[in-house]
């Protein structure tokens, strides 16, 4: 390619799509420094998440029962809660490593996604762009540094997959358990690996069906096991709050709203990913990455439909989506037949193209400060968040985090406020958000939203829960989104008052003090 | 190009249970077929059984539907292909 004709329109297309998408990456890392910084909760339940590793730390279960004090319990799985359990006993209770950890298991799933398509097609600049579009990705932006476990488990899947597409076929029996051990480890990082672990059962049945019954059974038997431990480990709670208190509401609308964003955000890479993989199914074979692509593109944005989930539920299918399109890129670039022909020519524009036109598509950036400010200003940009932030997604789509803006000195100094007043509560507090009560050195009680699971799923009791509420035995009671069961908001309305309301990071904190105090 | 592996591989149905066995594109499309059209008729299935239910098809059923006519016509235009590993 770089002795053809085409070469100087190839390259330079080329290195505007890398700038594009390394400015991606660079807002992406800005992102990552300003939230590793902020000392409270950015999006809705990371401080349980914290909650979670604080307890492991401490050598306890998370998985509690919800119907005495604390009245607190999670229903994520332990592995990524686990990973910085080891930093509390350095630092205290933060949020900055558990971001970090997942901001740089991002920037590792970016890296593996070149590995990938660099093994397979050798070239080097379709590679790179390919990991930069996973991170470009809105999807995934806005997610790579939060206090979760969804894009650790993303790392976790993708390496599994880049390991068993080749072991599996070549018989190498250490890689295949690596690969599978890796796929439950993304497993026990939450529940969702379970699409990524199909894929791979499904791919592996049709490369040879009794290697892959075997190879399926090993698979399920540890994971099964593991899951008998926690449950006995735990005396059922495992059970109770991470399955039976796991079966969320579904929302076509929401399911329909994330697909076609997810559709219009994502274009120009899903298209030849989509291409390719037809390509593989009636003319050549099917990989595992096209398996992969297909099944978490159709189950992962199913799932996204339900109460709770969101877009980061496609963020599997985006890590696919960049290995595939990336390759057929790559093997087009390569192929002895175009390099002779004048299909050459549109591969040429169409390649770097695509790139460039992702880029523009994913673009988001904040559009004020010294740096993005006066790029923004260059750009025109107008800002379509919060007065401060240009999201080429908008927040206009149900099930569409609403983050990715840049936190501000006056969020942080308003989440001291909140602290303050807990502090100076007679008595304990109950908040929505727990960062402000692990700030403020008390207890954190209860988990709304599994309280709230708990309700639906008709497995909560909460009598004592709510006697507290009724004979005022909370100082204060902080609400954001009321996501509380029902029977507990209502005790709070008939015995609590709102008394004040503070803004924070574009959310109001709303202060509920006893009526007859 | 076959590689070395792919070159002991066989797509006799007879030699299912075997280590050298692979799906063919035609047994591939059969599965996708039954799994398509039995979907479909399941779907189809939940309103006539679910008789007390309001509403008639809804969107989240259309789209199933959908899919599922995907999923077998897929399958259909796999079958012809026939011995080709899938």
């Amino acid at each position: 390619m770089r002795a053809s004709r085409v070469a100087w329109p190839y390259n330079g297309l080329m290195f505007v799509a890398s700038i594009v998408l390394l400015f991606s990456l660079g807002v992406a890392i800005a992102y990552a420094v300003n939230l590793i910084t902020f000392p409270f909760d950015y999006d809705q339940g990371e401080g349980f998440e914290l909650v979670d590793t604080i307890l492991f730390s401490q050598f306890q279960w998370p998985y509690q029962n919800t119907d005495s004090y604390p009245f607190y319990s999670s229903n994520y799985p332990p592995l990524f809660h686990i990973l910085p359990a080891p930093f509390v006993w350095i630092f205290g209770p933060s949020y900055a490593y558990g971001r970090l950890l997942s901001f740089i298991a991002t920037l590792l799933t970016a890296v593996v996604i070149s590995y990938a398509v660099y093994r397979d097609t050798h070239q080097r600049w379709i590679a790179l762009l390919s990991g930069l579009a996973y991170i470009s990705s809105n999807f995934v932006y806005h997610n790579a540094p939060l206090f979760r476990q969804h894009l650790t488990m993303v790392l976790l899947e993708t390496i599994a997959i880049v390991v068993l597409a080749q072991a599996f076929q070549k018989r190498e029996n250490k890689l295949i358990a690596l690969g599978l051990g890796l796929l439950i480890a993304a497993g026990y990082t939450k529940q969702l690996a379970a699409i990524s672990a199909v894929a791979v059962l499904v791919w592996m049945f049709l490369r040879n069906p009794r290697r892959a019954v075997l190879w399926g059974a090993a698979f399920v038997a540890v994971g099964v096991a593991i899951f008998v431990v926690l449950t006995v480990a735990t005396s059922g709670e495992w059970w109770r709050q991470t399955i039976i208190a796991n079966v969320n509401a579904f929302n076509p609308f929401q399911m329909f709203g994330l697909a076609l964003l997810w559709l219009r955000l994502h274009a120009l890479l899903l298209i030849p990913a989509v291409l390719y993989t037809l390509y593989e199914l009636y003319f050549s074979r099917l990989s595992l990455y096209a398996v992969w692509f297909g099944i978490t593109a159709i189950l992962g944005g199913i799932a996204a439909g339900t109460w709770g989930a969101g877009d980061s539920y496609y963020t599997s299918a985006i890590a696919a989506m960049c290995i595939v399109s990336g390759r057929v890129f790559g093997q087009v670039g390569n192929s002895p037949r175009l390099r002779q022909s004048a299909a050459k020519a549109v591969v040429v524009l169409i390649i770097p193209m695509a790139y460039l036109g992702y880029g523009v598509s994913t673009l988001k950036l904040p559009t004020e400060g010294p740096i993005f400010g006066p790029i923004a200003s260059a750009l025109s940009i107008e800002p379509n968040v919060m007065g401060r932030h240009f999201d080429s997604a908008t927040y206009d789509v149900l099930g569409y985090a609403n983050i990715g803006h840049f936190t501000t000195r006056e969020d942080v100094r308003n989440g001291y406020r909140i602290v303050d007043l807990i502090q100076n509560a007679d008595g304990p507090v109950i908040s929505e958000d727990a960062a402000f009560s692990i700030v403020a050195g008390k207890d954190v009680i209860t988990n709304p939203t599994q309280l709230r699971n708990l309700y639906l799923a008709g497995v909560w009791e909460g009598a004592e829960l709510l006697k507290m509420i009724e004979n005022d035995q909370f100082a204060l009671i902080i609400l954001r989104a009321s996501f509380f069961p029902t029977p507990v908001l209502e005790a709070i309305q008939e015995n609590y008052s709102p008394t004040k309301v503070i803004t924070m990071n574009g959310f109001d904190y709303v202060f509920w003090s006893p009526a007859n105090k | 190009m076959a590689n070395s592996e792919e070159s002991y591989e066989t797509t006799d149905i007879k030699q299912f249970a075997s280590t050298s066995f692979t799906i063919s594109k035609r047994l591939l499309g059969i599965f996708l077929l039954i799994i398509g059209t039995g979907s479909f008729f399941g779907i189809l299935a939940i309103d006539i059984f679910d008789v007390g239910r309001q509403g008639g098809i809804g969107p989240s059923q259309q789209a199933a539907l959908a899919l599922t006519l995907i999923v077998a016509l897929i399958g259909l235009t796999l079958i012809p292909l026939g011995d080709k590993p899938a």
